[in-house]
């Protein structure tokens, strides 16, 4: 990377970064170059000053155009502002409203309370989670403890549950639709109504009704729907997960006879071998997995053990990218690499002749797609591991692949140890999909009268081949439970709007089957909203004609389900314990093996072996599609700004969801995207086309890729959704077939009219080409350095010692750089004189495992839930202006054509101890405390972005807008692919348009915390409101510190893999404490002396010696310690110039160009 | 002589006068009115439903202790303004001696609230601006520091006004001085007594209670806690 370059002793040795490229080792932990995009990779002469800016060029650009325009627009606004009064400034009289008769008297004003509830997953499972509840209003989501697969993690879409619950574009009221118009109407029309509409169906025995529901793990909901079926035996209820195909579990019934889950129990392993498995996301299990991880990477000391991961995959998935050893291979050829390892595998056990036999003579139609030393690498370290080995599969391998891994895990002794299954009720773990596409049959016939959708949203969500939305326009009532506005909504007949999960009583069971309790944290805050078990129960009962009173009640519903199901002798005691716990003890399942016999296994994979047969190899005619989702998984998440707004995994796209290829494919095909230094970067639409079925998309390149494959996410595109997810992205509906599997052979791209601009955050917030950010090393590295501590010098001549992590940075040959002021608090935690600031407890700080961060932006999420973040918009994020805290830096290594592991670096306010920032501000606004913090004093700051400038970090974020007290709302118009005008997205109105706040969307933010308005800058503040709530308790109860574990950052709560850890450092027990003495923990940029609290543990790798050699001496520092001259990003000497003298120093100011081209305009002189 | 100047112009000198001194008043007045920080206003006392709770009967005359009413203050950041149904528990009708009975007229609107169950809408008068976080009320009272420091002298208010100015120099005066405050956790709502004594103080003429100058060594003791001063004690 570019950049000044800090070391004395290769000032002016620096190569240019082709060169440097070409010359450094793609492999090992030395000489490894470390990019975002692939802009960054090339080094184009126009890139660097994009990157030495703080913010992106136009950032701090009011207007498109020009400052001119701005003149034009302040002359306005300031006539405006002598003729009118200056309204909003009178006193605000503000109200005291205390309870009055019913006095809750659990709640005390200021304090929260936090109630156990769960989440319904999509697709089935469920999240345990606490609700943290401020004078009755659920603000923010935490884990659940006590529940076995939070064990206290979120996941985004758990956190983002109370944006769904404030989201002011909720239906808010029952709407009746017919040929004449559409009327408003109460819950008590449609019960009078119904009272009569369903029982005209006990003379059909209940044909021609027809129930779609999303999949969901419920009890009391399958119970009601088998109440629906005893009278209605030929009503149709059908639930799906409209995502795919679930070929797991299929696969497992193949293998086992009967449906089953996998349960992973990644702790325990310590070799994963994937293939295009994902198991850290958007799955039931995903938190516990993710834990799994974590706990098998974490290092704590040298002699720990690592567990290693193998990956084989078409696109980065969170665990691939973390794999020690990743191959690329396109979707279609995957199960070859299952057939190939399974082949090693029985060859070596011996296990079942005939399998062994079958798979030696399987058809690969084409070669091994990876090189056969990695198989064998691969399978002899899954057959060596003892049982701790696992081989783990991804949705898009087909059924069959999947029993044949189970057959793999069984030869190599993993079950029991490092998976297990779960059987599961056959009903939930059909897909529906297939039936849903043959019930549109007899709704086309007019054979159906009545559809009711629950919590789904066929009319959108369905591959369009299916051709659901005109069969569902053409029945005559069509009943639509929802939540919020739908494409499925809109053509209701009934449009029913819906209470949320923290609305209305339920239970859920999780993927382990842990039964939970859903209870709600507030009544519904629109007009009798039901839950889905209460439309059912309110369906199946019998009532009286015209009927508008009775309304069974969730509650109800719930308490008589789980009295047949629970064996409980006290029922109410064991119920309100449930409550208090969010989990029903001993419901949580421990695995089976499936079926006992491993003979009986093999023989059944064996028989379905035959039916595996991978795709060709794609090629430039015929090219492998995939189908994915991410966090809008199946579109139902998509009006959550919060989540749009997250930077999705690998491409750091927001708001979008462009088909994915590979650099060469894309160059190939001439679809490439705008480089990144154009101001507005557009990328080119391109035509997918699979047997007939068409998509019009913009494609984004992500290296990494399997060539000749694209990715395409589902969930985008919505048309009908609410503000925020409106016509953000594009529906990729229409190019899935009826059978709405994953994989797609056979495609054609070809490049379509109009290019479509995409908002990315790869090359933001660059922390100014500086080297050394992430720091790797292999296992056998640290277990030989780990320990040692190197001797040097410090700026002013003491000797110190620098550990492991340092020796891998600039420290290693260079002291740090000596403060230039008078810094009355230059000192440090570790060496703070007796009496001092630093000397006293507590001493916060933080430190984050690069081993163990997959990416997956959780963090950033409860940040912004925690500290009311705003979501910015489209057009915004385009000029720099996104306002996480907290951002997740990506880093490819290696080639773009050929890269390797995929490093995340989550980085927030490090809070310097010599913060650079403190000394700029004019006005004292961030200043320093004593507990170690920057704090950041918003009334006081007049918006200079000086300290902005000054951070070498790039961690603060600056309220070009008042975008924390207005909506994302408005009605611009922006450009559609072909360049036309049509309403698109409509967040994308610039900030200054649009609206306040609703008031329901004040409920959401956290009353701890301002709400900052323009102007101001904000970073990462430690969550110093829950210090200081901390700190308050602790006085209260007397204690004389804080303990270790009395409260946790919103960030370290959340993180599903422990890798953000956050104490109190001068508390020797503290994990903290631990962490920053830790042989892998270095300072972010330390030779700056800024001495950063937060600091980083290296990343670390476990290389098969087989594959790759481990590198043993890593370091930085020039010989001393058997490495040679040059470290991590120093190539040979070559062109001698200074660091002074770097071409990237040469600004291009665009608004010194800008008025040099109106002063010529001006004057007739040519500037 | 041509007329340079029509006649009406003889008015002219004196209309600027009075126009520029309109105009000055109007511009201090604005300012004043809606420029300066609302929590700023000492003397704000606002016309309350029902002429207001009046402080000066119930816990002056009667002597009520603060936290009858005002429950949280000892475990919250809010101290809490009590519901209607603390209220009724003196004023439910018939429940007083007739003697002691305020009447229809003083408290019927109470009762309306409770039986409507509806909030009775009092109007704040200590405010704090949004970048302030919450004033945690509990380490106040819990470090012996009387409600009459920032109330003022409730117990002799028939209305409620704002006292101080809570403005961050005078949060501050306190927390750079808190031996002039403090007056120990036992003594906090005995607010006649604490204004005598800490007046007393001032002159030297009394100590500190034993139990005041307890927690005032161990304040000044610590650095970080010492009536906190840093930025992030406040706001966040």
């Amino acid at each position: 990377m570019s950049g000044p370059d800090q070391c004395p002793s290769t000032i002016g040795t620096k190569q240019p970064a082709r060169d440097r490229a070409a010359t450094t080792n793609g492999t090992g932990a030395r000489g490894k170059q470390l990019w975002r995009s692939v802009d960054e990779f090339a080094d184009s002469g126009e890139f660097r000053p994009f990157l030495e800016r703080e913010f992106p060029s136009g950032a701090s650009e009011l207007l498109k155009s020009s400052r001119r325009t701005f003149m034009q627009l302040m002359g306005g606004a300031l006539a405006l502002a002598g003729a009118a009064t200056l309204p909003g400034c009178r006193r605000p009289d503000h109200k005291i409203m205390t309870y009055s008769r019913d006095v809750p008297e659990e709640i005390v004003p200021g304090k929260p309370l936090y109630y156990a509830t769960a989440m319904p997953l999509p697709g089935g499972g469920a999240e345990g989670v606490l609700v943290k509840s401020q004078v009755g209003r659920p603000v923010f989501v935490e884990g659940n403890p006590r529940h076995p697969i939070n064990q206290g993690a979120t996941s985004s879409w758990s956190i983002s549950s109370t944006l769904c619950l404030y989201d002011p574009d909720r239906l808010k009221q029952p709407i009746f639709r017919d040929a004449t118009g559409e009327r408003e109407a109460t819950w008590d029309d449609f019960r009078a109504w119904s009272s009569t509409h369903f029982a005209e169906f006990d003379a059909t025995n209940g044909r021609g009704l027809v129930i779609l529901a999303d999949a969901k793990t419920s009890p009391t909901r399958d119970a009601q729907r088998d109440r629906l079926r005893a009278r209605w035996p030929l009503a149709q209820f059908i639930s799906y997960d409209p995502t795919g195909e679930n070929t797991k579990t299929n696969g497992l019934r193949l293998a086992f006879g009967r449906p089953h889950g996998e349960m992973l129990s990644l702790e325990s392993a310590d070799v994963i071998v994937s293939v295009d498995a994902d198991p850290t996301r958007h799955e039931a299990a995903s938190l516990k997995n993710a834990r799994g991880f974590g706990a098998a990477r974490r290092l704590e000391a040298t002699s720990d053990s690592m567990c290693r991961i193998y990956a084989a995959e078409c696109n980065y998935t969170p665990l691939g990218g973390m794999a020690d050893h990743r191959e690329i291979v396109a979707p279609s050829r995957l199960p070859v690499v299952v057939v190939e390892i399974a082949k090693r595998v029985f060859e070596a056990t011996g296990d079942d002749a005939s399998l062994g036999r079958l798979l030696g003579a399987w058809d690969a139609r084409g070669p091994s797609p990876i090189s056969a030393e990695w198989l064998d690498a691969a399978a002899e370290d899954l057959l060596n591991a003892n049982g701790r080995a696992v081989l783990i599969a991804g949705d898009s391998l087909p059924a069959e692949a999947h029993a044949l891994v189970a057959a793999v895990n069984r030869a190599i002794g993993a079950v029991g140890t490092t998976v297990s299954y779960v059987p599961l009720d056959p009903e939930s773990a059909s897909d529906g999909v297939g039936q849903i596409a043959e019930m549109v049959g007899s709704m086309r016939r007019g054979q159906v009268k009545t559809v009711v959708t629950l919590g789904c949203n066929p009319c959108y969500e369905l591959p369009t081949a299916i051709g659901f939305e005109d069969a569902f326009k053409s029945v005559t009532n069509r009943i639509v439970l929802s939540e919020g506005p739908s494409e499925t909504a809109s053509h209701a007949t009934w449009q029913l709007n819906a209470a949320t999960y923290l609305e209305a009583w339920g239970d859920v069971t999780a993927a382990d089957g842990t039964v939970s309790p859903v209870q709600p944290l507030i009544a519904p805050l629109y007009e009798g909203a039901l839950s889905d078990i209460e439309l059912l129960a309110l369906i199946s009962s019998e009532r009286a004609a015209g009927d508008f009173e009775t309304q069974p009640s969730g509650y109800d519903l719930v308490r008589d389900v789980w009295r047949s199901r629970f064996d409980w002798s006290d029922f109410e005691q064991n119920w309100k314990r449930t409550l208090h716990d969010g989990v029903v003890a001993g419901t949580s399942q421990r695995g089976t093996r499936g079926i006992d016999a491993s003979g009986e296994l093999y023989r059944n994979v064996a028989g379905v072996l035959g039916s595996l047969r991978p795709g060709p190899v794609p090629t430039d005619g015929s090219l492998d599609v995939v189908v994915t989702v991410n966090n809008m998984h199946d579109g139902r998440f998509a009006n959550r700004p919060w989540l749009q707004e997250l930077p999705q995994f690998g491409t750091m796209v927001v708001w979008d969801n462009p088909a994915l290829m590979s650099p060469a494919t894309a160059e190939r095909f001439g679809l490439t995207p705008d480089p990144y230094e154009v101001k507005e970067p557009k990328a080119q639409m391109a035509t997918i086309t699979v047997d007939g079925r068409s998509v019009d998309v913009p494609v984004w390149i992500m290296p990494g890729m399997a060539e000749n494959t694209v990715v395409l996410t589902q969930g985008y595109g919505r048309r009908v959704c609410g503000v925020v997810g409106s016509g953000a992205g594009f529906d990729v509906q229409p190019i899935r077939d009826t059978s709405g599997s994953r994989v797609y052979t056979a495609a054609t791209v070809s490049p379509a009219r109009g290019r479509y601009p995409i908002s990315s955050t790869q090359n933001h917030w660059s922390m100014e080409s500086r080297t050394s950010i992430v720091r790797t090393a292999d296992l056998p590295a640290f277990e030989k350095h780990g320990d040692e501590k190197l001797k040097t010098k410090d700026s002013y001549g003491k000797s110190w010692k620098i550990n492991f992590g340092e020796r891998l940075g600039e420290l290693a040959h260079t002291p740090p750089n000596i403060s230039i002021y008078e810094n009355p608090y230059n000192e440090s935690q570790a060496d703070a004189a007796e009496g001092s600031w630093y000397s006293e407890r507590p001493q916060w700080g933080m430190s984050i495992d690069l081993s163990l961060c997959t990416g997956c932006g959780t963090c950033t999420v409860a940040c912004q839930s925690e500290n009311n973040i705003p979501s910015v918009g489209k057009t915004e994020v385009r000029k720099g202006r996104e306002m996480t805290w907290l951002r997740i830096d990506r880093y490819f290594t290696g080639d773009p054509m050929d890269p390797g592991e995929l490093y995340h670096q989550p980085v927030a306010c490090v809070h310097c101890e010599n913060a650079p920032c403190e000394t700029v501000c004019p006005v004292n606004a961030t200043v320093h405390g004593p507990t170690g913090l920057n704090y950041m004093v918003y009334n006081r700051c007049i918006g200079t972005r000086y300290c902005a400038n000054n951070c070498p970090y790039k961690v603060r974020r600056f309220n070009f807008f008042d975008y924390g007290v207005k909506r994302l709302n408005g009605g611009l118009r922006d450009e559609i692919p072909d360049g036309t005008p049509t309403p698109n997205n409509i967040n994308l109105i610039p900030p200054r348009l649009r609206e306040k706040l609703a008031e329901i969307q004040k409920m959401k933010m956290n009353p701890d915390v301002t709400v900052r308005s323009r102007g101001v800058m904000e970073k990462c503040t430690y969550c110093i409101q829950r210090i200081n709530a901390a700190r308050y308790e602790a006085k209260l109860q007397d204690l004389e510190n804080i303990p270790d574990g009395f409260f946790q950052t919103a960030c370290q709560a959340a993180c599903p893999t422990g890798a953000i850890v956050f104490g109190d450092l001068l508390d020797e027990s503290s994990k903290a404490a631990k962490a920053a003495k830790d042989g892998r923990s270095y300072a972010l940029l330390g030779y700056l002396n800024t001495r950063p609290r937060t600091t980083y543990k290296v990343a670390m790798s476990n290389p098969n010696p087989a594959l790759r050699e481990p590198v043993e001496d890593p370091f930085h520092d020039h010989g001393s310690d058997g490495g040679n001259d040059y470290g991590g990003d120093y190539g040979e000497a070559s062109d001698g110039k200074a660091a002074f003298l770097d071409p990237s120093k040469k600004h291009t100011d665009d608004g010194y160009a800008v008025s040099l081209r109106v002063l010529s305009a001006a004057t007739g002189v040519n500037a | 002589m041509s007329v340079l100047f029509p006649k009406w112009m003889n008015a002219f000198p004196t209309v600027t006068a009075l126009a520029a001194v309109g105009g000055l008043a109007s511009v201090s007045a604005g300012t004043f009115y809606y420029a300066t920080p609302d929590f700023w206003e000492v003397g704000y006392m606002p016309t309350q439903p029902g002429g207001g709770f009046n402080h000066q009967i119930h816990a002056g005359e009667l002597g009520m202790d603060c936290r009858y009413c005002h429950t949280n203050v000892e475990d919250s950041y809010h101290s809490n303004v009590p519901t209607v149904s603390t209220c009724m528990g003196c004023h439910t009708e018939g429940k007083l001696a007739p003697e002691w009975d305020p009447g229809v007229e003083k408290v019927g609107f109470i009762r309306d609230a409770y039986a409507e169950d509806e909030s009775i809408r009092w109007r704040k008068i200590h405010h704090l601006p949004g970048y302030v976080g919450n004033f945690p009320h509990h380490m106040h009272v819990q470090a012996g520091v009387s409600c009459y420091s920032c109330h003022g002298q409730i117990v002799g208010m028939p209305v409620v006004y704002q006292a101080e100015s809570l403005s961050m120099g005078w949060c501050l005066d306190c927390h750079r001085n808190v031996d002039e405050h403090i007056v120990g956790p036992s003594k906090v709502t005995d607010l006649v007594w604490v204004e005598e004594h800490l007046a007393e103080r001032a002159r030297g003429e009394q100590n500190a209670t034993p139990e005041a100058q307890a927690i005032i060594d161990a304040l000044q003791a610590s650095k970080a806690e010492g009536g906190p001063q840093n930025c992030g004690a406040c706001h966040h």
